[in-house]
């Protein structure tokens, strides 16, 4: 195990060397560069002189493999270097932003679970029945809306019609988090409701649950015992896949509710063109992608011995 | 079914009176002051306004805006500089000024102001902002009692304008900016900036002129349009600025007021002179002539602008009104080509010479909401008249602007007068040595022109110079100037004293004050 979670890291090194590198290929190719950038935002010509100075004072003026080598020495020595904009360093900036996307995506993720489960189960129960097709038409039109939208609709009538909250948050509070946490749990929701009610009709239709029913087990304790955990592992890798998008933040969400989480920094900075910022941000989203999905391997393999130890042949 | 719905609803009650409560407190504890909350798009340090000093990027915008910072000059309505910390200055040669500072001014730690702060605030200031010091050109400052001699290397004739920028505010360099806090002597002092989210302000006790009527300000900035929109319909903000024009109609009742003013922001098309179908002079005026300006303010801009003729908006005394252009006329237009030997010969509705089609390459950028409107509106009018417009709108202009062969006419917007003076927009964009001449236009009688302002220190002379130098580029149709930017600050009704300025510097005030 211990040389399999190792392999896992070791896969790191070329992934992470590949993104930052191609994404500071592409940032290049976008052209405009941070000192542009600002004076094209705020519609001030000044002269060529004071661009040049400002460029040099950045390293902007050096070849992109050169500004990519001195970024990635930097890395290798522990100092993601600062921030074009402003001037911080990069790493401080990201542990400041992130304990605000960190309870976002506890919250959303907790409030998804609290309503898709029920609802997923309840609604795979009762197949065909009008709760059924309530629980269904809800799915359906939460995952057809577009987070934005939400969002604006969360804020118009809990906010500007019933009074009840407030639209821009004033920090990274339990009150100011409702209303984002209510618009990414929405559409999270309404797609692990479809996706627990499918899982749970494929297990009850198995012969394991006519089998334990025949010989008298009560109903709730083969949904708990059996259904659910057979349902497990599957929802864990769904589940994963969202936890390390909401890692990286919602950057729609974080932007409209002024949330100051590491989304919006992203697009601030891609805005911006903050490079280092940006390679931050890219490192932080593979590293969460390979370590989520690793957690996950290991926690499957526990709940389901069947699929063998991880790195093995019966692995996932 | 009903447990499952009764756990929901207690979950979303708990959440909710969670929120509800947090609301309850901090309001509680603010409603014994009189507080006043600014909703703003700016402060964040992508525009450069990483903290309120003036001396760091644009953090003089902040600092000006906000009431916290004062410069020695400031603009009147007319965009002329008008005294302020200081009450008077002296041209006593063109390299020396002798400027008279205000008595019984303090800064908000209560120093007093006086020469050697001065003197100290504008050597820290060219030592480390590279724009201000190239502006300046100083050579050194004497600074005695409320008496400030300056010398420059070179005559600069709009020294009093620059020292108006917002780079300029005058702040207590020895209090240094811990935690970007910056002390000036404006109406409210900063005890809290914090860039892409807000400023705290409070009452400055210390201010020289009228009492600052607020407690407290918080200014929040908030980003996104359909939030500030919100937050100003809910009541969380008492004004905001930055609105998208589209919210603007949401607010047209009694419970709220707008103030607005056209400023020097102008949206314009240059010609690329390396082009060989802009060489062409019928081929510039008849662009001239087939944009709408009218009815791009009216229908796109919904209002929201005002139409062109000249660099500058009409609040200039050199303004709109002292300079004539074509206006709207396409029949105009379309004699003009028939004329120069553009015909529609094969009737697809696109005239061509010499087997070239008449198709102008439009290169502009979205981030600005106005520019992509523009070309929509330009490709639809001129399509009118016989040409066919390929729009290139890419955040990528800054470097397919410098390949002179990928375009015909690069629209843009910039500030023509950031500083009240007309000789910015000249110098940077219309002249050869012009750093962003982006369309390589030549004039031997602008060249001239320009010349003679550089050493004009009579203000009526420099205006009078603008006006010639404006229609110089207009009668080469070099340029074409389509629309002004207004300018609105949108407030409840219970707000006095907010009022928007042409240059965008002005908005917290001591007259500032709610009901």
């Amino acid at each position: 195990m211990k040389r399999y979670i190792l392999l896992r890291f070791m896969q790191l090194i070329p992934i992470l060397f590949g993104i930052t590198f191609v994404s500071f290929l592409l940032m290049y190719a976008a052209g405009s560069d941070a000192v542009i950038q600002k004076y094209s935002l705020t519609g001030q010509s000044v002269s060529q002189a004071v661009i040049e100075a400002e460029r040099r004072e950045l390293g902007l003026d050096r070849p992109m493999l050169l500004q990519y080598a001195a970024w990635l020495q930097g890395v290798l020595q522990g100092d993601m270097g600062r921030s074009f904009v402003t001037g911080a360093d990069v790493f401080g900036t990201f542990l400041d932003k992130l304990p605000a996307t960190l309870l976002l995506t506890l919250l959303s993720v907790l409030l998804t679970l609290a309503v898709s489960l029920p609802l997923g189960v309840l609604a795979a129960l009762r197949q065909g029945s009008r709760g059924d097709f309530f629980i269904r038409l809800l799915s359906f039109f939460g995952s057809s809306m577009p987070n934005f939208f939400v969002a604006l609709l969360l804020m118009y009538f809990l906010a500007i019609r019933a009074g009840l909250l407030p639209v821009i948050s004033g920090g990274s509070t339990l009150s100011a988090a409702v209303l984002p946490t209510l618009t990414l749990a929405i559409a999270m929701s309404s797609r692990y409701t479809r996706q627990i009610r499918a899982l749970v009709l494929e297990e009850l239709s198995q012969g394991y649950v006519a089998g334990a029913r025949a010989r008298g087990v009560p109903f709730r304790q083969v949904l708990a015992r059996s259904i659910m955990r057979a349902a497990l592992p599957t929802l864990l890798t769904l589940l994963a896949l969202s936890v390390g998008s909401l890692l990286g933040g919602t950057a729609i969400v974080e932007s409209i509710f002024m949330w100051d989480g590491v989304g919006k920094m992203a697009v601030d900075a891609i805005n911006a063109r903050d490079y280092p910022v940006i390679e931050a941000y890219v490192l932080w989203m593979g590293i969460i992608y390979v370590a989520v999905n690793l957690v996950t391997d290991i926690a499957c393999k526990f709940l389901d011995p069947r699929l063998g130890a991880p790195g093995t042949e019966g692995s996932r | 079914m009903k447990k499952t719905l009764a756990i929901l609803a207690l979950l979303m009650c708990t959440l909710l009176l969670a929120a509800g409560c947090g609301g309850s407190q901090e309001q509680a504890a603010v409603e014994k002051e009189k507080v006043f909350v600014f909703g703003d798009t700016t402060f964040n340090p992508e525009n450069g306004e990483g903290d309120l000093d003036p001396h760091k990027d644009n953090g003089g915008w902040a600092c000006i805006r906000y009431g916290v910072g004062e410069t020695l000059f400031h603009y009147s309505d007319k965009m002329e500089v008008e005294p302020w910390l200081a009450t008077k200055f002296e041209n006593i040669d063109p390299l020396t000024w002798k400027i008279t500072l205000r008595e019984g001014v303090q800064f908000s730690n209560g120093k007093a102001l006086d020469g050697a702060a001065v003197k100290a605030c504008l050597e820290h200031l060219v030592a480390v902002h590279k724009r201000a010091a190239g502006d300046l050109k100083l050579a050194s400052i004497e600074g005695e009692g409320q008496e400030l001699t300056i010398k420059t290397r070179q005559p600069v004739p709009t020294l009093p304008n620059y020292l108006s920028d917002p780079y300029g505010c005058i702040v207590d360099v020895s209090a240094g900016n811990a935690g970007g806090i910056t002390v000036g002597t404006g109406p409210y002092k900063a005890v809290e900036a914090v860039p892409g989210s807000h400023v705290e302000l409070v009452k400055n006790a210390n201010y020289w002129g009228e009492v600052p009527k607020l407690d407290r300000i918080r200014v929040r900035t908030i980003t996104d349009g359909d939030t500030l929109t919100m937050a100003l319909q809910s009541g969380e903000i008492d004004a905001a600025y930055g609105l998208p024009y589209s919210s603007y109609p949401l607010f047209d009742n009694e419970g709220y007021v707008r103030s607005s003013t056209p400023t020097s922001r102008a949206f314009y098309i240059t010609m690329n002179y390396e082009s060989e179908l802009v060489r062409d002079p019928a081929v510039r005026k008849a662009v001239a002539m087939g944009i709408d300006k009218e009815g791009f303010v009216k229908t796109l801009l919904q209002g929201n602008g005002y139409a062109a003729a000249g660099v500058f908006p009409d609040t200039f005394s050199f303004g709109n009104k002292s300079v004539h252009t074509e206006g709207y006329d396409p029949e105009g237009a379309k004699q003009v080509l028939e004329a120069a030997g553009w015909k529609d010969t094969d009737g697809d509705g696109i005239r061509e010479k010499e087997g070239k089609k008449l198709t102008l390459r439009w290169l502009s950028y979205p981030s600005r909401q106005e520019l992509p409107l523009l070309a929509e509106s330009a490709q639809a009018t001129l399509k009118a008249i016989g040409f066919e417009v390929q729009a290139d709108v890419t955040a990528d202009h800054n470097t397919k602007k410098k390949n002179p062969e990928g375009w015909d006419v690069y629209v843009s917007a910039m500030v023509t007068a950031p500083t009240g003076d007309p000789a910015y927009f000249f110098t940077y964009h219309c002249l050869d040595a012009s750093d962003d001449n982006v369309g390589r236009y030549h004039s031997d009688r602008l060249e001239a022109l320009a010349r003679q302002m550089e050493g004009c220190f009579d203000l009526a002379e420099r205006g009078r110079l603008a006006t010639e130098m404006q229609q110089v580029i207009l009668d080469d149709h070099a340029f074409v100037f389509c629309s002004h930017l207004r300018m609105s600050m949108i407030a409840k009704a219970t707000v006095k004293g907010l009022t928007a300025h042409p240059c965008d510097f002005y908005e917290i005030t001591a007259a500032l004050d709610k009901d």
